[in-house]
């Protein structure tokens, strides 16, 4: 599903975030990315989504080398990769409902689509209740789940979550997770960039760390870090 | 398609109505800078409406001999009419010119009641289709036979002319000057409510939405404001017509004809103001998006 070759990455400043990574991950993994900050975490994601580009090295998403992408090509490999950020990047001028639907208005579905589904991601999220309410009426938690009923809604093959719990509190954290997991379930293929020991620990899943922009651990079924 | 027609109307009006004080930024900020563009057209319109006056009074007089023969008259005649700068030549007789002569002294009698009437010479009047014109006729006219003198004022004419040119340069370059300074502001306005909506964007790019998707609400939008300002400024325009300079002819009636535009002279300065404001409100927005479309 991704594959990294041999992937270099510097930034304008001299900056060095990537230095020769190579990974590769299966189509429905729960994958965390952890490490420092400044270890390259963000870079890696923003690989996937095509926001940056390696100075050398592959970069494969859904069996696509995104070197070969051309540049209007990049939206529609954006719809096939939902994402989550630690600061939930809601339209605050827009409703719940509103904030969902967009991310499939804005792709050209028609309006029967979104009328049905909609509802439908709120629901799963738990969100169903509260459709007309704007994101300031909304938890921290709340708006994270709306923000990912937004990145889910038109069933991407992959998730990126950029410290999706950065924000929150560890109970409600656990809320996300949980709800992550159960995205996971479907088939899609999670990455989650985190710093949060608790959580990674408790769920077991693939671990991969980066320091200085290497990979100096990549451990299935791992905990956020050795004697720690 | 029907479906994206509908999102991209019902985006553009949603916007306007959510944005309402960024658009009525941009509306008044268009209709004010084409309104002075448009004042800058009139003004054009009026000098060269002055000008063209000025220019329509110059013309050349080739005096005629007493002994030149009919046959030479005539000749002179088909010649300078066949001439593509000529617009007109009038044969003005000895008996024609002292008649215009006893009209125009017609308060000064002792002018010429004492002087014969055929006295004065006969003469060829030419009017040209351009003034600038006057000089070069008038040197292929001198030394036909039967000619006594070419008069056409040389050095006033010349002068007139240089004037004339100055004055329609200097219109031209301040309606240029303004329709870059009117682009300018239009196109910074429309950057600020873009800027207040950099986020949207942002979120839009994040979840798969092509450029031209982005584009088509935002160019709509700066195309609205700016036809809406236009038309605006266009209705200024044709009022300040309607009530100002239909009444001149009233007070100052021989200002009447420099001032008098028609309505269609009046429908082509908004149709610019429009064109103008239009293309810079979708220039404008392309424009300004680029920079938050790169990601």
């Amino acid at each position: 599903m991704i594959k990294l070759v041999d992937v270099y990455k510097t930034y304008k400043g001299g900056i060095e975030a990537l230095k020769g990574v190579s990974v590769d991950i299966d189509k429905g993994e729960f994958v965390f990315v952890v490490g420092p900050s400044g270890s390259g975490k963000s870079t890696f994601l923003k690989l996937l989504t095509k926001e940056e580009e390696p100075n050398s090295g592959e970069v494969y998403v859904a069996g696509k080398n995104l070197a070969n992408l051309p540049r209007w090509r990049v939206p529609y490999l954006r719809r096939n990769v939902g994402c989550v950020f630690q600061d939930y990047k809601l339209l605050p001028n827009k409703t719940v409902f509103e904030n969902v639907a967009f991310a499939l208005e804005v792709i050209g579905r028609p309006r029967s689509v979104i009328q049905r589904q909609v509802p439908q991601i709120l629901e799963l999220v738990g969100l169903g209740e509260k459709l007309d309410r704007f994101p300031d009426e909304l938890s921290g938690g709340e708006q994270q789940r709306v923000s990912i009923a937004r990145a889910f809604v038109n069933r991407p093959l992959i998730l990126i979550a950029d410290e999706p719990t950065g924000n929150l509190d560890p109970a409600t954290s656990v809320g996300i997770m949980r709800l992550l997991d159960r995205i996971n379930r479907t088939g899609t293929t999670v990455i989650m960039a985190t710093h949060d020991h608790a959580i990674v620990d408790s769920m077991r899943r693939r671990v991969i760390e980066l320091e200085h922009g290497a990979i100096v651990r990549d451990q299935s079924r791992g905990i956020y870090g050795v004697g720690t | 398609m029907v479906t994206r027609l509908k999102y991209f109307l019902s985006e553009t009006l949603q916007n306007f109505k959510r944005n309402v004080l960024m658009s009525v930024a941009a509306i008044s900020t268009v209709a004010i800078s084409l309104l002075l563009l448009g004042g800058v057209l009139i003004l054009g319109m009026i000098i060269g409406n002055v000008t063209a006056s000025w220019e329509a009074k110059v013309e050349i007089s080739v005096f005629l001999r007493d002994d030149a023969t009919t046959n030479e008259i005539r000749q002179l005649q088909s010649q300078v009419t066949s001439y593509p700068e000529v617009q007109e030549v009038t044969y003005v007789s000895k008996q024609d010119a002292f008649e215009e002569f006893k009209q125009l002294y017609k308060d000064q009698p002792e002018l010429w009641e004492a002087i014969p009437e055929d006295s004065l010479p006969a003469s060829l009047r030419i009017k040209l289709t351009d003034a600038a014109f006057t000089d070069e006729v008038a040197s292929r006219i001198e030394g036909a036979p039967g000619i006594d003198e070419v008069s056409y004022g040389g050095s006033i004419v010349r002068r007139l002319l240089q004037i004339n040119s100055l004055l329609r340069s200097i219109t031209f370059a301040m309606s240029l000057i303004l329709m870059i300074a009117a682009s300018g502001l239009i196109a910074n306005s429309i950057r600020l409510a873009i800027y207040a909506r950099r986020e949207e964007i942002g979120i839009m790019k994040l979840v798969g939405a092509t450029n031209w998707f982005i584009r088509v609400p935002f160019m709509l939008e700066g195309l609205g404001a700016a036809m809406v300002g236009a038309l605006l400024a266009g209705l200024v325009v044709i009022g300040a017509n309607e009530l100002l300079f239909s009444r001149v002819d009233d007070v100052l009636p021989f200002m009447g004809p420099i001032l008098s535009f028609s309505f269609g002279d009046m429908l082509g300065v908004v149709v610019v103001l429009v064109v103008v404001g239009g293309m810079v409100g979708i220039v404008g927005s392309v424009m300004a998006l680029r920079r938050f479309l790169e990601v």
